[in-house]
């Protein structure tokens, strides 16, 4: 009997298995939620259809979140692909203390995001911190997590934290490039900018579309930051899609609320995927 | 001219890297006096907030991370290993399991932490190591898969062809001859799952309780901000830093092949 199934599928198994068990059974368990009235309290639950659904299209709050959730995934992933795609172009010609430096300026990627977070909130603390202590001095006062800048500054800890995770990939790319084209452009006299504009960043695309994609949905997952910083305020300035699912799950237990929540994001992260992928292959087309 | 701009990204990157480390490790050696003004340079150095992190039962959470971490790394290598090789060599499920794969790395926890949370609840398994491993796998097992996929795309067909003519069988061809090939990747896989493991905080703040409070958890409990605790949760900071940042050294030259599922090489 078990000499009928192809081979490979028995190497498979065991993960389609797991995968079934533990992604796909809780994704199927919460649509069927997200069709609920389903509160941890309540004791005859009730199939309310997409109600759920429409009801997020009034509530204020999420729409709130999910715009600060763009903004901030926008933002983040931006400036994190320039700066690595620099500190990449400048590793890649460094020679002094070579591999320790690629791999300190690495090591932010690995380190527990609470911490992060929590280490950020201490530098930046009004009373406590050294940046504003040293600001103070310049005859600056800023506030960090004051409702203009703390969604600002949430960003600018995901930067510290993930720009390594672009220089990781960029310099990789950057190092696999054929040789021929820019020793070409060299015989040619080339400016560096031409060289790069024309060369360089033509010929990194498909690694460019890989980082960019990876890191965004990933940022998509954002919490830690804002659970250790700010908890969504000063008002709603940070409250994020991912730390309002848990609010609502579990602080109000609105359990088929947050699982409705839940699914547009996925379709929100999911459309985002195709329209990325799409553009940044068409580029790669054109060019 | 560029040279100078150069030295001086680099330069400024790397302090600005280093300055939360330094700032941290000195905060977990000063006393209150010295933490509550930043502007004073020098102070005398003070194990009270290390006394404070072994009371407070930071080390114990730091051993269940541990112990979840080797125990969802442990089965994701097993099964992620058949998988990737599946996937890789006999093309199993098309490109649908390679894009299911994806999929299931992309999906945000909170779409299945309440469903978690409640099957959990239901068969009395919160705060339990078995919940926060289940939990964790849902995140490691497609990334460990996605990871050695790549690798194994890198190991010529040849190689197993060549000794299942010399006699032996697929299985022994694939023990013998595929997996020492891959070895690297599957100890570079495994690290970078512990790591990922170590760092959630998101579903074991759900499913775990005071049993099972793990690392991050902890951490995350410093969080009051009384001047009086910030030395405290530095030193915490540092004992759930210190052993990502070491594990980190010896995994980055294969990250990049795993990330891109064999996109890339370095």
């Amino acid at each position: 009997m078990s000499r009928r199934i192809p081979i490979g599928y028995r190497f498979l198994a065991p993960l389609l298995a797991l995968l079934a068990l533990l992604v796909a059974y809780p994704l199927g368990y919460s649509l069927w939620l997200s069709l609920t009235n389903r509160t941890i309290t309540r004791q005859e639950i009730a199939f309310v259809g997409l109600d759920q659904y429409s009801g997020l299209l009034s509530n204020a709050g999420y729409g709130v979140a999910m715009r600060n959730t763009l903004i901030f995934v926008v933002c983040a992933v931006g400036i994190e692909l320039a700066l690595g795609l620099l500190i990449a172009l400048a590793l890649q010609r460094q020679r002094w203390a070579r591999d320790v430096t690629r791999a300190f300026l690495l090591t932010p990627m690995f380190v527990t995001p609470i911490a992060v977070g929590l280490m950020f909130r201490f530098l930046l603390n009004q009373q406590l911190g050294a940046i504003p202590q040293v600001l103070d001095t310049a005859g600056v006062t800023i506030d960090f997590f004051g409702p203009t800048l703390a969604l600002a500054t949430i960003v600018a800890i995901d930067v510290w934290q993930w720009t390594p995770f672009m220089v990781l990939l960029l310099l990789a790319g950057l190092e696999s490039l054929p040789r021929q084209p820019f020793e070409a452009a060299k015989v040619d006299g080339a400016s560096m900018w031409m060289t790069f504009r024309r060369i360089t960043l033509p010929l990194l695309r498909p690694v460019i579309a890989i980082a960019v994609v990876l890191r965004a949905l990933d940022a998509f997952k954002i919490f830690e930051y804002v659970f250790a910083t700010t908890r969504g305020g000063p008002g709603t300035a940070t409250e994020t899609i991912q730390y309002q699912i848990y609010r609502t799950a579990f602080q109000f237990f609105r359990l088929g609320e947050a699982a409705a929540m839940g699914f547009v994001l996925v379709g929100v992260v999911l459309t985002l995927v195709v329209v990325l992928h799409r553009l940044l292959m068409r580029q790669e087309a054109a060019t | 001219m560029i040279g100078v701009w150069r030295r001086a990204l680099i330069a400024t990157a790397v302090v600005v890297v280093a300055f939360p480390y330094a700032w941290v490790t000195l905060a977990a050696f000063k006393d209150r006096a010295a933490l509550n003004d930043p502007s004073r340079l020098s102070f005398t150095p003070t194990l009270a907030n290390w006394r404070e992190v072994v009371e407070g039962r930071v080390l114990e959470s730091a051993l269940t991370s541990l112990l979840v971490g080797v125990v969802t790394v442990g089965i994701a290598l097993v099964v992620g290993t058949l998988g990737a090789y599946a996937i890789s060599r006999f093309r199993s499920g098309g490109a649908v399991s390679r894009f299911g794969i994806l999929l299931s790395q992309l999906m945000p926890p909170a779409v299945l932490v309440v469903p978690l949370f409640l099957v959990a609840f239901d068969l009395q398994l919160r705060d339990t190591m078995v919940a926060v491993v289940a939990s964790h796998l849902t995140f490691v097992l497609p990334v460990v898969t996605w990871f050695l996929i790549g690798f194994f795309d890198g190991v010529p067909r040849e190689f197993e062809e060549q000794a299942m003519v010399d006699g032996y069988s697929r299985l022994q061809a694939f023990r013998r001859v595929v997996l020492p090939q891959v070895l690297p990747g599957i100890g570079a896989a495994g690290i970078f799952a512990f790591v990922l493991s170590w760092n959630d905080l998101f579903y074991a703040l759900i499913l775990a309780g005071g049993n099972t409070t793990t690392l991050p958890v902890k951490v995350a409990s410093f969080n009051t901000f009384r001047g009086v605790e910030l030395g405290a949760m530095s030193a915490a900071i540092l004992v759930s830093v210190v052993p990502v940042v070491i594990a980190c050294f010896f995994v980055q030259r294969r990250l990049v092949r795993g990330i891109s599922g064999g996109g890339l090489k370095s």
